[in-house]
């Protein structure tokens, strides 16, 4: 029988699914292999078990947690699909600020005000803490980046279907960078997180001139005290710093950490 | 075999048009600071100066950072079809320094040592080299002279000598290397290896970096070595990140993977360049790591380029003293001065 696949969102853009939409040259011969029971972006079609779940997004509310864990428990195999599920992303970085304070800064004083005295609207602002997938449930394989990269996609895919298992190898963005052979961000007069981010996306920033954000997360032993001096060596303000860490991974340590 | 004499002019004018005949690779400025091997035009500007040594050595060349080794396909009737992926086509490297030399010298040796590899060696003997000899220090990282590279010559097809005169001496080591000069008409040059010597005694007295030891010594310094806070104190800002081994000329370790087409039944196999460096190297199946710590770590690849292969090979130190690791390294970790440290530590 062929494996039922599902994908979810939480708070995210949606852009790593369209990302999976866009692997046309070998979509539909992957849907010839697997059953696809959900999917929000493409179908609507709806399964009660799923053999593998793509899990797209970052947990907010209370709500979010308990649709999470049902999603859970209804499949074998949970994959966290991009850096919303799998580091919290940029808007993890709201955590940093009272809900309140974020809630005006969108929609204005008048909003805020009304929700405050409305237990109906309670719920669309009270959330406090954006967390990745990992934080809830257990994760069984991390799509990293923003968004998720379809060579990786596809090779957890193979290896699933297969019934090996997938490798994601704990290295750093540094590592893909010199076998690019690119010039060092640094040699550039920048800062870069490369150093401390979790490789696979074959240093894409790098090879089209910008530099790295970290979007994949952090890496598991990442150096992380030699990294922030090496920014301070640079000259690089704490604000600034702060904010370089905050970014793609305000939900993680390092993140919090600074 | 013979020797010939050129002006600037007309070797560059010469590598241009090797490059309408043959794909030329030639040291190719690249970002706002930095050189590569780059395939050239035959109407590119091909200079010999400025150089600093570029970012991954020319061995790159002959074992790029990621190569398929075969296709395979399992039949239905059992049957195992391969068809390897030797790339056998002809190509130059010209503009090769004597430290990159030496690498290539000592990969050759790596490579052809017991299991012999059929992909290297495919490259290496379809592979012209004309090599290019060092009058100055290329960056004040260098210590190829404490580590017996800067006069290496053995393994180009021809060697490229710049001369107080301006001039270039052309040396044709290789019926390879006269056959690419076909389309010159360079006069012979009957003084050579005097006026080689003329130019290697026309270099600074002291080239470079240079340890207080003598390169014969440094193996036995190295070894004296095991437990020592040397390693932690080389590793305390390390990131793991194994730029050194991907940019070091003497650095041969790659991982095997294999690469399934979604029929999960064909697909194929490859290798990428892989570091002692890197946290997972030395992990083996169940999860065991040998050398979980950066500082084990640093102490194998030390022990590598100044111990274990100089006595395995017998060609001294397998560090050429380029100085690309230590340049590279963002936060400065430099093989010079871990070696420097261990010849110090020991005296005391």
């Amino acid at each position: 029988m062929k494996p039922k696949i599902a994908f979810f969102d939480f708070a995210s853009c949606e852009g790593c699914q369209l990302a999976v939409l866009n692997c046309e040259d070998i979509l539909l011969d992957i849907l010839e292999l697997v059953d696809l029971v959900e999917f929000r972006e493409a179908i609507s079609e709806k399964a009660l078990r799923y053999d593998v779940a793509f899990v797209e997004g970052s947990i907010h509310r209370d709500e979010d947690i308990a649709r999470l864990r049902d999603i859970r428990a209804r499949s074998t195999y949970l994959v966290a699909l991009g850096a919303c599920a799998c580091n919290g992303n940029v808007q993890a970085r709201s955590n940093f600020v009272a809900p309140a304070v974020n809630y005006a800064e969108v929609y204005g004083e008048a909003a805020r005000n009304r929700v405050q005295v409305d237990p109906e609207h309670w719920p669309l602002w009270a959330h406090t803490r954006v967390r990745p997938l990992d934080a809830v449930v257990k994760v069984d394989a991390q799509l990293r980046g923003c968004p998720m990269v379809p060579s990786e996609f596809l090779h957890l895919v193979k290896s699933l279907l297969k019934g090996t298992q997938p490798d994601f190898p704990a290295v750093a963005v540094c590592t893909e960078c010199k076998k690019n052979e690119n010039e060092c961000v640094f040699d550039r007069g920048q800062t870069c997180m490369g150093q401390i981010t979790w490789a696979g996306c074959n240093s894409v920033c790098v090879n089209n001139g910008y530099v790295c954000d970290g979007c994949r997360g952090i890496l598991p032993d990442a150096n992380l005290a030699a990294h922030l001096q090496l920014l301070r060596e640079h000259k690089v303000a704490e604000a600034d710093i702060r904010s370089r860490y905050r970014l793609f991974c305000g939900a993680e340590p390092i993140g919090r950490g600074v | 075999m013979s020797d010939f004499l050129a002006s600037l002019t007309q070797v560059q004018q010469w590598i241009s048009s090797l490059a309408a005949r043959y794909t030329v690779f030639f040291p190719t400025p690249h970002g706002e600071a930095n050189y590569r091997f780059t395939a050239i035009g035959a109407d590119d500007d091909v200079r010999f100066a400025p150089y600093r040594p570029t970012i991954t050595p020319p061995v790159k060349l002959l074992v790029p950072a990621r190569e398929e080794l075969f296709r395979f396909q399992h039949k239905e009737d059992g049957d195992l079809l391969l068809s390897p992926s030797v790339d056998s086509s002809f190509r130059v490297i010209a503009g090769v320094r004597p430290c990159d030399l030496k690498g290539i010298f000592l990969m050759d040796l790596f490579f052809e040592r017991g299991v012999a590899d059929p992909y290297y060696l495919a490259r290496r003997e379809n592979t012209a080299i004309i090599g290019y000899a060092c009058t100055t220090p290329c960056t004040d990282r260098v210590f190829c002279a404490a580590v017996d590279s800067l006069d290496h010559r053995q393994g180009a097809d021809l060697f490229l000598t710049p001369l107080a005169s301006g001039e270039i001496l052309v040396e044709a080591n290789t019926e390879r290397g006269i056959g690419l000069l076909d389309s010159t008409d360079l006069p012979p040059c009957e003084d050579g290896p005097a006026r080689k010597i003329g130019a290697i005694a026309a270099r600074p007295e002291t080239y470079g970096r240079s340890f207080d030891a003598d390169v014969q010594s440094l193996s036995g310094i190295v070894e004296q070595y095991w437990d020592s806070p040397l390693w932690d104190k080389h590793t305390e800002r390390c990131f793991s990140c194994g730029t050194c081994n991907l940019v070091c000329p003497t650095c041969y370790c790659f991982d095997v993977r294999d690469n399934l087409a979604l029929d999960t039944v064909s697909g194929s196999r490859t290798r990428t360049w892989d570091g002692c460096m890197l946290p997972g190297f030395a992990q083996v199946a169940g999860g065991h790591n040998f050398r979980p710590q950066p500082a084990g770590r640093q102490r194998h690849r030390v022990k590598r380029k100044f111990e274990y292969l100089p006595t395995k090979y017998g060609h001294g130190p397998v560090c050429v003293g380029c100085g690309r690791c230590g340049r590279q390294c963002t936060v400065d970790i430099d093989i010079y001065d871990i070696v420097h440290d261990l010849i110090e530590g020991g005296k005391s």
